[in-house]
């Protein structure tokens, strides 16, 4: 378990009552008393209701408590421990499925983020929707824009402000288990196809518009991003005559894949290196015929309540030794030359993290359009409840 | 009786009675209104609501005609399925079993409801997973049997974290049977089965239609369930309003679908109640 | 009466025991038919439990009990020619007045056409004065009522023996003594056996032709109203069944009761008591006297308290060395018709076979 755990585990009473005497005494702080008696475990709880339990004697402080909305294993769980241990601010952490979601949670408030992870080609929408503040980059010192490759920065940038900066890149592939799947998979049109006769009721798609429909026309040989009605009709079509051999509809299809419930994903680069490292007989592979390529971003959201924390937190994972120690655990390549040169090599030889140029080349960033067009928002409601 | 007294007495009543109206007023008919007033609105071009007064909510419906098929058939074989398991399990804590372990044995029914549905759908997960029940079957050379993920898998879910909604109010209607009029049924030539039949039966339903109006309004309502073992695919109303809220951020579509749902349940209480009160013969229909 | 045929009831050498505690032992017992029998005793003396073995909801742990001479060891209540009118009526809420008497008819086989369940129902109704209730619902109807509906329910199936665990128990007293009529009545019309659970002494004594006393799980007395009350065959049947004064005695062998302060009577029925004993006087078998002298067969006292019961009125006389006497006086047993005043000196008088004389 945490460290934090084990700092508010149980108290016997003679440790109590020692400890608060010393507290009368003012040689321990409250923090530290909180800490040692698991009173402070009680606090953080509380704490998670935004104002409810915020002691205005910390104004100023970086608090005990913070809250971040990212992606499934897209973290180590260690940096939220060191980060607590070096600042005392306990990271609550809040995974979805998709940037739907999180714009969905953010338009109707009262999130209590304090930083959040949203993908490139949404950023621009958040902008004009007033949804997140321009950085003070002045209280990141540890970003460093030179160090970063643009093609992955630039759509951090809306007018000439920094609203977000760069988490990781990725793409997303297919992942499947070799084992049960002998057929070779090297294109979306496979993906469909084997969905539906050798892994049939074995495959998943995410819970996503963006990268399900987005794969499907692929499959079909459209663009990505396509917001046609007629494309997508046909996508529609498709994604309806492959729903019955789906196993499931849902992006956190690690442990799906990991039980061999499942056999074949649409997979995100980081999953597909962590499930590859771990089961060396699930492969990830990228379309020839096409799909995403993305980055991810922190911006800290207006309505944060705690955005001191949220850009303390921000500012560790942008130290580049933080950053490779959660690169080395997702899995997902970096976007800052800082970070690669103290990566080790079998990372940074990695195919699944860092694939050839070539096998790039097809792929295309998310465009911000398909966040907000209602046809394809209906089509996904359509094809999760034919 | 004077009229200061009169006075003084609405006034108490009115006092009583003022925050369960204020409860009601702020949490069940104001967002109620929201919902009524966002259903005829329209989605704001990066989602949420804009104001409106159009029909096309109602008018798309049917889009989601699946998701209401689904749910409107599932939820009331789940109740059923759910009161075939609970009717004999409530007969037997209430008639049968030892009056000295009945607390014991009622407790057993509550206590998983001291864990969170979310925990314990999860364990099911596990066991319909490729690692539980499928693997012992792979042991006695059934391979590749898929259970999670299916509307049966729902089905199980559904009956088995309803169960307890359904054997409480089944087995508070049996436990206050008078037995003595069991006898007098015996006493008057009725064998066992008529006996069941000719009364237990008929005073116990409203405890029955207490508990399949409860648990068929909170299915038509519910989304984790065919979330988590039905991998998304088995989709119930609950979800698609989670998706129209949670994704395509859609709220007067998702509104008027909340509004049908309300009037769906609304119609299948007065049915459910109306059945009760005939059948029982009288007005005096215990809520549990 | 020993011949099955003549007996509706018979108990032999029945008892009954849950677990440790023996509810009745040892009932030997048998109702001749067509007979009114009263079980009476205190609430716990087992008489319910009597009534239950009747009924078939309670089997016997020992023993036997008859219904028309047939053994019914193992038979269910559902078999039974006998039908039962319970305590609190017992109807079923969820049908009409007509419904609940149809109950028995419907359960018939082979079956009954329904339009004669209906005639049938109808007419059992109308024999507890309800023709026209039919489509009421029980909870529409009142105590007494509702009595009656149970009693046509009952009786609707024409059983061998109608079972009545205290069906006037609910009622108020007016009602009560009325349904005690009319139960006689009905008893008559239908002529069947009768039997009837009860605490109440007034209500045994009043309506039946037999009455069975019982005490802790046992019969003490089995007899014609008059015989239990006139010769109680226990101090405990003395005490139960009426009032009655209670002295202590001595008997000698000339049949002579000596009372504790001296007095000596010649009692005929000492019930070959010898010895210390306790001797019983109902309150209406003294006569009080003006004149307060002891005599060979009167005791003398003083009147503390006076209850005015408009056509009799009861006394409390302190008798030296023999404590309080509760006597009833008719209001001419003075000739006068003058009521005595507390404090007066009285005489107590009265017919030495009234006393009843029982060892301790």
């Amino acid at each position: 378990m945490s460290k934090w755990y084990r700092e508010n585990a149980p108290i016997t009473a003679d440790q109590l009552s020692d400890e608060l005497m010393r507290l009368k005494r003012g040689s321990v702080t409250r923090r530290h008393f909180l800490g040692v008696t698991g009173l402070g475990l009680a606090t953080a709880v509380l704490a998670r209701q935004p104002g409810l339990f915020n002691s205005t004697a910390f104004a100023g402080d970086l608090g005990t408590q913070m809250s971040i909305a990212t992606w499934p294993n897209y973290h180590d769980p260690a940096t939220f421990e060191a980060f607590q241990a070096a600042t005392g601010v306990a990271v609550e952490v809040n995974v979805f499925g998709s940037n739907e979601e999180m714009l969905a949670k953010l338009q109707a408030g009262g999130t209590g983020w304090d930083l959040f992870v949203p993908t490139n080609y949404t950023i621009s929408t958040y902008v004009k929707l007033g949804l997140i503040d321009e950085l003070d980059l002045s209280k990141v010192p540890n970003y460093d824009a030179s160090t970063e490759t643009a093609r992955f920065t630039n759509e951090g940038v809306v007018d000439g402000k920094t609203y977000a900066v760069p988490k990781n890149w990725g793409t997303t592939g297919i992942a499947l288990n070799s084992a049960k799947i002998k057929k070779p998979v090297t294109s979306w049109k496979d993906f469909f196809e084997i969905a539906m006769t050798e892994a049939d009721g074995r495959a998943m798609v995410h819970d996503y518009q963006l990268t399900t429909i987005g794969n499907a026309l692929v499959s079909l040989g459209y663009s990505f991003n396509s917001i046609k009605p007629e494309e997508l009709a046909k996508a529609e079509e498709l994604l309806i005559r492959v729903k019955p051999h789906l196993y499931a509809i849902n992006s956190d299809y690690q442990p799906s894949m990991r039980a061999t419930d499942a056999w074949m994903t649409m997979c995100w680069t980081n999953d597909g290196a962590q499930l590859n490292r771990d089961m060396p007989e699930i492969q990830f592979v990228l379309g020839k015929d096409g799909g995403e390529i993305w980055s991810d971003f922190y911006a800290i959201p207006k309505s944060a309540a705690n955005k001191a924390a949220g850009y303390a937190l921000l500012n560790y994972l942008m130290t580049p030794e933080n950053a490779v120690k959660e690169h080395i655990a997702n899995g997902a390549p970096t976007t800052d030359s800082r970070v690669m040169k103290l990566l080790p090599a079998e990372v940074t030889s990695n195919k699944i993290v860092y694939p050839d140029e070539a096998s790039l080349t097809p792929l295309e960033f998310g465009a911000a359009v398909t966040l907000t067009d209602p046809g394809r928002a209906e089509l996904m409601a359509r094809f999760k409840s034919a | 009786m004077t009229a200061a007294t009169n006075t003084k007495r609405n006034l108490v009543t009115a006092a009583l009675v003022a925050p369960a109206a204020a409860w009601l007023m702020i949490f069940l008919v104001l967002p109620f209104i929201a919902m009524l007033v966002f259903a005829f609105g329209e989605r704001a071009p990066e989602g949420g609501y804009q104001a409106a007064f159009t029909f096309a909510q109602f008018a798309n419906l049917p889009t989601r005609a699946a998701a209401f098929w689904n749910t409107l058939i599932l939820a009331p074989i789940g109740a059923l399925a759910c009161l075939l398991i609970a009717y004999p399990v409530a007969y037997y804590l209430a008639v049968k079993a030892n009056p000295r372990y009945r607390l014991i044995l009622v407790s057993l029914v509550v206590v998983p409801f001291w864990t969170s549905l979310l925990v314990r759908t999860y364990a099911w997960m596990y066991i319909l997973g490729s690692r539980g029940i499928p693997n012992l079957l792979s042991m006695i050379g059934i391979e590749d049997v898929r259970m999670l993920n299916t509307p049966g898998a729902v089905l199980l879910g559904i009956v088995y974290g309803y169960l307890p909604l359904m054997i409480m109010p089944v087995y508070v209607s049996l436990e206050k049977l008078d037995r003595r009029l069991l006898e007098a049924s015996a006493d008057l030539g009725a064998k066992p089965v008529s006996t069941f039949f000719g009364v237990t039966l008929p005073l116990s339903l409203p405890g029955v239609m207490t508990g399949v109006a409860l648990v068929t309004i909170l299915l038509l309502g519910e989304y984790l369930i065919p979330q988590l073992l039905g991998g998304g695919k088995v989709f119930f109303i609950g979800n698609a309003l989670v998706d129209l809220f949670l994704q395509s951020r859609n709220w007067p579509f998702g509104s008027a679908i909340a509004v049908t749902l309300v009037a769906v349940v609304v119609v299948v209480l007065m049915v459910a109640m109306r059945i009760a009160f005939r059948v029982a013969g009288t007005r005096q229909v215990d809520l549990v | 009466m020993t011949s099955a045929s003549t007996n509706d009831i018979e108990f032999r050498s029945v008892a009954k025991r849950y677990g440790a505690v023996t509810a009745v032992s040892d009932i030997n017992l048998e109702v001749p038919r067509g007979a009114f029998m009263a079980l009476l005793g205190p609430s716990g003396c087992g008489k319910t439990t009597c009534l239950r073995m009747i009924g078939g909801f309670e089997q016997p742990s020992e023993g036997t009990v008859f219904i028309s001479g047939e053994p019914m060891n193992g038979v269910a209540a559902y078999r039974r020619p006998v039908n039962m009118v319970f305590q609190h009526y017992a109807l079923f809420p969820h049908l009409d007045v007509e419904q609940n008497v149809a109950y028995g008819l419907r359960q018939m086989r082979p079956r009954i056409a329904a339009g004669e369940i209906t005639r049938r129902a109808q007419e059992a109704l109308e024999m507890v004065r309800l023709g026209g209730f039919g489509k009421r619902r029980i909870h529409e109807m009142s105590g007494g009522q509702q009595q009656r509906v149970a009693l046509a329910r009952a009786i609707v199936n024409k059983p061998k023996v109608l079972l009545l665990d205290e069906p006037l128990a609910a009622l108020d007293k007016k009602l009560r003594t009325a349904m005690q009529i009319e139960l006689q009545t009905l008893q008559r019309d239908l002529g069947i056996t009768f039997v009837l659970v009860t605490h109440d002494q007034e209500e045994a004594l009043s309506m039946s032709d037999f009455v069975c006393v019982m005490n802790a799980g046992r019969i003490v007395q089995v007899g014609p109203p008059q015989e239990i009350y006139d010769r109680p065959a226990s101090l405990f049947v003395a005490d139960f069944v009426g009032k009655s004064n209670r002295i202590s005695a001595t008997v000698d062998g000339n049949a002579s009761v000596r009372f504790a302060n001296g007095a000596r009577f010649s009692a005929p029925a000492v019930n070959g008591t010898r010895g210390a004993a306790m001797v019983a006087l109902r309150p209406e078998a003294i006569h009080l006297t003006r004149n307060g002298a002891a005599s060979a067969d009167t005791l003398a006292g003083t009147v503390t308290h006076r209850i005015f019961l408009g056509s009799a009125v009861e006394y409390s006389v302190a008798v030296d060395g023999l404590g309080d006497f509760l006597v009833t006086a008719d209001r001419r047993t003075l000739g006068d018709g003058e009521l005595v005043e507390p404090g007066e000196k009285v005489g107590l008088a009265f017919d030495p076979n009234a006393l009843h004389v029982f060892p301790v």
